[in-house]
């Protein structure tokens, strides 16, 4: 899929050549454009400047109808009056109108679909009696069931609570690679382009700001903005020109070059697998992600340590 | 809601009593002979009769005026949710210039006394020949339930989420469609309350009714207050007809019940 000059309404317009039958992970905080850029590819809003390329077709003026494009929105929408069966079956049904005898291959179709997402055994239930989960996954089915080339997902995890999430989220990459599809999978979360992305494609202000591996925009941001779009929490900056990974932060020296900077800690968080120092470095709010406990109270003045290597400069 | 306590309990009894005396008074003077309704205060019929039903069931004056009513009241409710659905739909779900203004508009229709259009609507009728039918007042009826039905079918509206009109036309299904076979079953509790309150104005409504109707048309409420005859007045027909009058209300309370809270809590009734 292709996308030429979209208008996100940022300063500049959009264009992208999204990676055929890969999961681009579009990465953004709100406001970034994501929703938007969403609404494009599946046709939503009537006539956008710019032009959406699938299989290198122009689908600009192809309107949702038709366009054949899966989407799964952040809350769970489903019809609340059809049964789940109805619910996946609904693409199929408006795509086979008319036609005589496609129904047990309607069935056969919504229960394979119902199975890889394990809502098999749900399928008469309407979507109020489920899980939030659950519902999700109806919602999941029924766009997989366009049995197009694309699929967008808006934040599909983001309302549920977080072992569903997690689970989910595993699952998710083996769900939606079975078809081959090309999935644009929209998420603020860095985890998410680790986890499922093929390739990821950050977007900042309604303008694109780097794409590529997820490996790769990790190892090799554009920008400091870049660089803290891939990091959760934030990447801490220096100055102007450099930045500090809160994982590259140590609280004991390893070489002779590390780089010293005296902190003060306001606060401690702790998973116990890992611990988040929350502090103050000069005029800036620093954080430095340390493995298992550490020994440090807030309000006390902490050295901190980084290797050369890791100080991130970028030149403008 | 629970009773804090158990005086509240009883108050709340009394009250509904207090209200219900009327009702009562109502039902056990259809259940007595005139003589008895005249004669002095009596709590309990002495001689309970269904004589009063019985004349208003075989009496094609008596009858035939319910069948009225309800021609034009059901005629009315159809034609309100015809026209106020879309248009609740079109204000809920698109902007177009003068939309809040015309909304609000609507509103502004029910705060004329329906009286004031007494005079166009029986001089406009008249002239196209309308008079005297149960159309006449079902059409004129529209004029004040329209409006209602679109504030509160809008209120229900709004609160269908677009994105499920959008899932409708991603999985590419019509317009059409998604209208009729997805929307309306969504909402119908809110197509239920609407048609509550269509047929509470219009069963009720009588001036309207009495003016633009004269004998072929003539509704229930109408034929109650001619009943004066050279005999007097008829007090149990009168008593039986204000009885039955009542039953086709409560009949729509009850199936729209659990609906009804729900209208009531979204806040546009």
């Amino acid at each position: 899929m292709n996308i030429r000059a979209l208008d996100l309404g940022g300063p500049h317009t959009f264009s992208h050549r999204f990676a055929e039958g890969a999961i681009t992970v579009v990465l953004g905080r709100n406001n970034a454009g994501k929703t938007r850029l969403a609404r494009a590819v599946a046709g939503l809003d009537p006539s956008p400047p710019g032009t959406v390329f699938i299989n290198d077709a122009d689908v600009s003026t192809v309107n949702a109808r038709r366009r054949r494009v899966g989407l799964v929105y952040q809350a769970f929408v489903n019809y609340p009056n059809w049964s789940v069966f109805d619910n996946v079956a609904s693409p199929l049904k408006a795509a086979g109108k008319g036609r005589k005898g496609n129904g047990a291959e309607i069935a056969r179709t919504v229960q394979a679909l119902a199975d890889r997402l394990r809502i098999g055994d749900l399928l008469d239930r309407l979507p109020g009696a489920l899980s939030g989960g659950q519902q999700q996954r109806v919602a999941i089915a029924r766009a997989l069931a366009q049995q197009g080339e694309v699929l967008v997902m808006d934040e599909p995890l983001v309302n549920l609570d977080y072992k569903l999430r997690e689970e989910l989220g595993l699952q998710l990459r083996e769900i939606v690679r079975a078809d081959g599809l090309t999935v644009l999978y929209l998420t603020s979360d860095p985890k998410d382009a680790f986890t499922l992305g093929d390739e990821v494609l950050l977007l900042q202000d309604r303008a694109k700001l780097q794409s590529g591996t997820p490996l790769d925009v990790y190892n090799a941001p554009v920008s400091p903005e870049a660089a803290d779009l891939m990091s959760d929490p934030g990447v801490n900056r220096l100055d102007q020109q450099t930045i500090v990974r809160p994982e590259h932060l140590r609280l004991v020296p390893q070489a002779d070059g590390d780089a010293v900077f005296a902190a003060d800690v306001s606060s401690v968080e702790t998973s116990g697998a890992e611990t988040f120092l929350h502090c103050r470095v000069g005029d800036a709010n620093w954080v430095a992600r340390l493995p298992g406990m550490a020994d440090v109270e807030a309000g006390t003045r902490v050295r901190l340590y980084v290797g050369k290597e890791d100080l991130i400069r970028f030149d403008t | 809601m629970s009773a804090p306590n158990g005086k509240a309990h009883w108050s709340l009894y009394l009250y509904c009593g207090f209200l219900l005396v009327p009702l009562y008074w109502l039902v056990s003077m259809a259940g007595k002979p005139n003589r008895d309704i005249l004669g002095g205060l009596e709590l309990v019929p002495s001689n309970p009769t269904l004589a009063n039903f019985a004349e208003i069931v075989t009496n094609p004056a008596w009858y035939g005026a319910f069948i009225n009513s309800l021609t034009y009241v059901c005629l009315n409710a159809a034609l309100s949710i015809a026209v106020a659905l879309p248009a609740a739909y079109a204000f809920s779900r698109y902007r177009f210039l003068g939309d809040k203004q015309l909304f609000f508009w609507l509103l502004t229709n029910r705060m004329a006394p329906p009286a004031v259009f007494l005079l166009p609507f029986f001089q406009l009728y008249s002239a196209v020949g309308l008079f005297d039918t149960p159309l006449a007042v079902a059409l004129a009826h529209c004029l004040f339930t329209v409006p209602l039905a679109v504030w509160i079918l809008e209120g229900f509206v709004s609160a269908v989420p677009k994105e499920l009109d959008e899932m409708a036309a991603i999985d590419g299904h019509s317009f059409a469609f998604f209208f009729f076979r997805i929307f309306i079953p969504v909402i119908r509790g809110g197509i239920g309350v609407t048609l509550f309150f269509c047929f509470m104005f219009s069963w009720v409504e009588l001036l309207i009714a009495r003016t633009l109707t004269a004998s072929e048309a003539k509704p229930i409420v109408v034929a109650m207050t001619r009943t004066v005859s050279a005999s007097g007045l008829d007090w149990g027909v009168l008593a039986a007809a204000g009885v039955l009058t009542i039953l086709p209300g409560l009949a729509v309370v009850w199936f729209v019940r659990r609906h009804l809270v729900k209208g009531f809590a979204m806040g546009r009734v």
